[in-house]
């Protein structure tokens, strides 16, 4: 049987006493846009901290490709081709927006302090390569007049974008993403989620909490929904929008 | 008063203090590191030199082992700190270069302690005039202080270099992004140590004479201002920093002789320093020069992609 | 060679007590304002120097000169927040320029007191009385210093347990945002912190200085244990500092017995606290805290 790339079992994580989550149980296969929706307060986002080791689980584990990744630093999950984007955008706030998306590439040469100092030829090659890369990323969220602006001058909407190409730049094997399309125009959205969508069909996995559910659902192959700290119902997007746990979840919310 | 000897005194200094800023801004600058003890890789680079020079070691190896001691202190130093946040690592190194500061004054066999250690010139051909002494010094200070620059650039202006801004940006989304933060700031810690530990050796053999007094805080401060005023994060700048400071320190001695104040100059100049500082904290924290960019062929790519389009 | 112990342990009470006085104020303005204040070292120099101006050029006497220099330092910490730190702190300045604004003002307050007095030590003309109890050697100083660390220590518990003031006071440091929002005048509050905090370092210094002497080094001869009590009590936590300045006293006087015996030099004193600043950073860089209610 082919080997999940992401497996939660029987996560459940405490705080005080109340329990953020209980007896979560996720598998994602190779491939694909995965979805994780839920109201607020149902404990997506305690899921998604607990995937990262932002969080230590009270119980349950986390597997990345078959590996056990409870507590991992997150450099390490990184180097296992784990890579998240948090949902108030992390960046480099007084980096240029193509710095921001030249950190983000994976096993750049040019990193090693020798190679630096000494030895321009071991990187200069790489360092053309991933500039490339990272100008073609920036096209696929319209960001590449940006290029030279530093991260800071960006609007909220735009630091969300950048986010995701800094993801997609780390060649990540699964790349969490937590409310990507918050603060975004909706056509924008749309059109974005399109690429994700072609991005997941050539060997990228995507793990996307998300509330804007039209959106997801068009593109999204499964979908997990959580209420109250448990999955109350999981399947495809045309399945969910008929099962009971899903309407009782969103109950009272618009 | 020899005023072409003094302006070569100098330019020794500014070249010395050069070195100091550069390596302070390659670790505060570039990479966040609050480093409050940067007198202490001085001091070990300046009475590695004194010992060694005693042995008859050449001036040459006495510098490298300047540099590798005071590197290996660093990399000492670094251990227990880096994993700390700003202002514990900013107390401890600051803490460390007092005791060290303690320690040389109170062990008399290791050079000398209070009463201090004579150093013999890295280059002294008999019978020279002291303005030629004094040039052979420059030619010396600032053939080091190319390479140092040439380093600094180099590491700064790479992917590396990239990374190291990165980190002080952002320490926890750097770490997101699979970049090591404590072997980054360790490498940095080391390689500034060592620029620091050669001025040191460089200042011990032109002085000629080092004891503890000369290695106070106040040094530390005197290169956090130069880093200051040139403008963190732009090495041209911290040469332009060093050069202003040194001037400044320079000429309020000179007034002396020339104002009557009621006031010691030297006190004078330290409260100068002191408001000199907070101004520029308050007005314009990123000093003179801006910060530099990443000077790497990212750049033409960018901007060349940018006309495709 | 025959170690007077009892003296030892008196000592320790002494020591313990001027760092009592001398980091409560650090660890109040670090925990509040969230940078460690290194200009402290000279509101303690500068209360030295107050204390001398009133107890001795003006002859008022040192305790009437306790008590002006207590309103004098207040009034220097409170300037240096109002004039230095508070503007920063509105720009946004990282953690490392605040750090590194309070060296400079330690600088300008330094030398404007070297400029004005001068850097040759002067003296308390106070005759304090000696007594012989035994193998213990007491002065007059000491008490007053232990009772009046006691004595502040007490009120400033009651201060932060019992009045309006207090409450905000530990409303504001432990939780900035939700005290703003429950109506306290979080600025005020840092006002009144920043002002005590100058209060206390004058208080130390004179203390300090009537023990040794005043110069413009005053403060920062003592500042590394003062830091040291501040990290091992927890920042910002009040008790653990007083609890970490006694055990700071305790290990570094029977420290300097170790010293003695071992034939090493007592200049080494200042490494004892060196040793448990690094220790704590490294092992438990929270401290003493948690251990005992935050205050």
């Amino acid at each position: 049987m082919e080997e999940k790339i992401l497996k939660v079992k029987e996560a459940s994580k405490h705080f005080g006493g109340v329990y953020a989550i209980k007896g979560v149980n996720v598998d994602i296969n190779h491939g694909g846009i995965w979805g994780l929706v839920g109201p607020n307060g149902s404990g997506k986002s305690t899921l998604f901290k607990s995937i990262l080791g932002l969080h230590n689980l009270d119980e349950g584990e986390v597997y990345f490709n078959g590996q056990l990744i409870n507590n991992l630093p997150p450099h390490k999950l990184y180097d296992m081709g784990l890579v998240t984007s948090f949902q108030v955008p992390r960046l480099f706030h007084s980096m240029s927006v193509l710095d921001n998306m030249l950190v983000a590439a994976r096993g750049h040469r040019g990193n090693k302090l020798l190679n630096s100092l000494f030895l321009k030829g071991q990187w200069e090659k790489q360092e053309a390569e991933y500039a490339e890369k990272a100008m073609a990323l920036l096209e696929t969220v319209e960001l590449e007049r940006l290029a030279f602006a530093p991260a800071n001058e960006l609007s909220g909407g735009q630091r969300k974008l950048l986010a995701i190409a800094q993801g997609l730049m780390t060649e990540p094997k699964l790349l969490l993403l937590d409310e990507p399309m918050a603060g975004i125009n909706p056509v924008i959205g749309k059109s974005i989620f399109q690429k994700l969508h072609n991005f997941s069909r050539n060997g990228l996995t995507l793990f996307v909490v998300e509330h804007r559910l039209e959106i997801l659902f068009e593109f999204a192959s499964w979908v997990y929904v959580m209420d109250k700290g448990h999955i109350v119902t999981q399947g495809h997007p045309e399945q969910i929008v008929n099962e009971p746990g899903f309407y009782k979840a969103y109950l009272g919310e618009e | 008063m020899d005023l072409l000897l003094y302006v070569f005194d100098l330019l020794v200094f500014i070249g010395i203090f050069g070195m100091y800023s550069l390596s302070l801004n390659l670790e505060t600058g570039f990479t966040g590191l609050a480093n409050f003890g940067k007198v202490a890789f001085i001091l070990i680079g300046a009475y590695t030199y004194a010992i060694l020079s005693h042995l008859g070691v050449p001036f040459y190896l006495c510098l490298i082992a300047g540099a590798i001691v005071a590197a290996l202190a660093g990399l000492l130093v670094s251990l227990p700190t880096l994993r700390l946040r700003a202002d514990y690592l900013g107390i401890a190194i600051l803490a460390f270069g007092e005791i060290l500061r303690t320690i040389v004054r109170a062990e008399k066999q290791i050079a000398g302690g209070v009463w201090g250690i004579t150093v013999p010139p890295a280059i002294s051909i008999a019978n020279t005039p002291p303005r030629i002494d004094a040039l052979i010094n420059i030619g010396l200070v600032y053939f080091c202080l190319a390479i140092c620059f040439v380093i600094v650039q180099r590491i700064t202006n790479s992917p590396y270099g990239r990374t190291l801004r990165a980190i002080r940006e952002d320490e926890i989304a750097a770490d997101a992004l699979g970049k090591n933060r404590t072997r980054y700031k360790a490498q940095v810690l080391m390689i500034g140590s060592a620029i620091a530990g050669i001025g040191g050796g460089l200042y011990a053999q032109y002085i000629q004479f080092i004891d503890p007094t000369m290695f106070l805080p106040l040094i530390t401060f005197l290169v956090w201002m130069m880093v200051l005023l040139g403008g963190p994060g732009n090495n041209w700048g911290m040469l332009v920093g060093a050069g202003l400071v040194q001037i400044f320190d320079r000429g309020s001695v000179l007034l002396k002789d020339i104002l009557p104040l009621p006031i010691d100059p030297l006190d004078l100049q330290y409260i100068l320093f002191g408001a000199l500082v907070i101004i520029i904290l308050i007005y314009r924290p990123f000093g003179i020069f801006r910060e530099s960019q990443v000077k790497t062929k990212a750049l033409e790519i960018a901007r060349s992609w940018k006309k495709k389009s | 060679m025959a170690i007077n112990w009892a003296q030892v342990l008196f000592n320790s009470a002494i020591t313990g007590s001027l760092y009592l006085l001398g980091s409560v104020g650090l660890t109040l303005t670090y925990g509040l304002s969230k940078f460690p204040n290194f200009a402290y070292a000279e509101l303690i120099t500068a209360g030295a120097f107050f204390g001398y101006l009133f107890a001795e050029q003006f002859g008022l006497g040192f305790f009437a000169a306790l008590i002006i220099s207590f309103v004098l330092g207040g009034i220097l910490a409170f300037l240096s927040y109002r004039g230095i730190f508070q503007p920063l702190l509105s720009r946004g300045s990282s953690l490392i320029h605040l750090m590194v604004a309070s060296i400079g003002l330690g600088y300008v307050v330094r030398h404007s007191l070297g400029a004005a007095w001068g850097w040759s030590p002067s003296y308390f003309s106070t005759a304090w009385s000696f007594w012989n109890i035994g193998p213990l050697r007491i002065s007059s100083l000491w008490l007053w210093l232990i009772f009046t660390a006691v004595a502040l220590a007490l009120g400033m518990h009651l201060l932060l347990t019992y009045t309006k003031i207090g409450r905000a006071m530990r409303a504001s440091s432990s939780n900035p945002e939700l005290a703003l929002a429950s109506g306290i005048n979080v600025n005020q509050v840092i006002w009144i912190t920043w002002f005590i905090s100058g209060g206390l370092a004058a208080i130390a210094g004179m203390f300090r200085a009537a023990d040794t002497q005043i110069w413009p080094m005053t403060g920062w001869d003592i500042i590394l244990p003062i830091f040291a009590v501040t990290i091992l009590g927890g920042i910002g936590n009040y008790y653990g500092a007083i609890v970490a300045a006694f055990i700071i006293g305790l290990v570094e006087n029977f420290g300097v017995v170790f010293l003695i015996t071992m034939g090493l030099s007592t200049e080494y004193r200042v490494a004892i606290a060196f040793l448990i600043l690094i220790g704590t950073l490294i092992l438990r860089p929270q401290g003493l805290a948690m251990l005992f209610r935050r205050a």
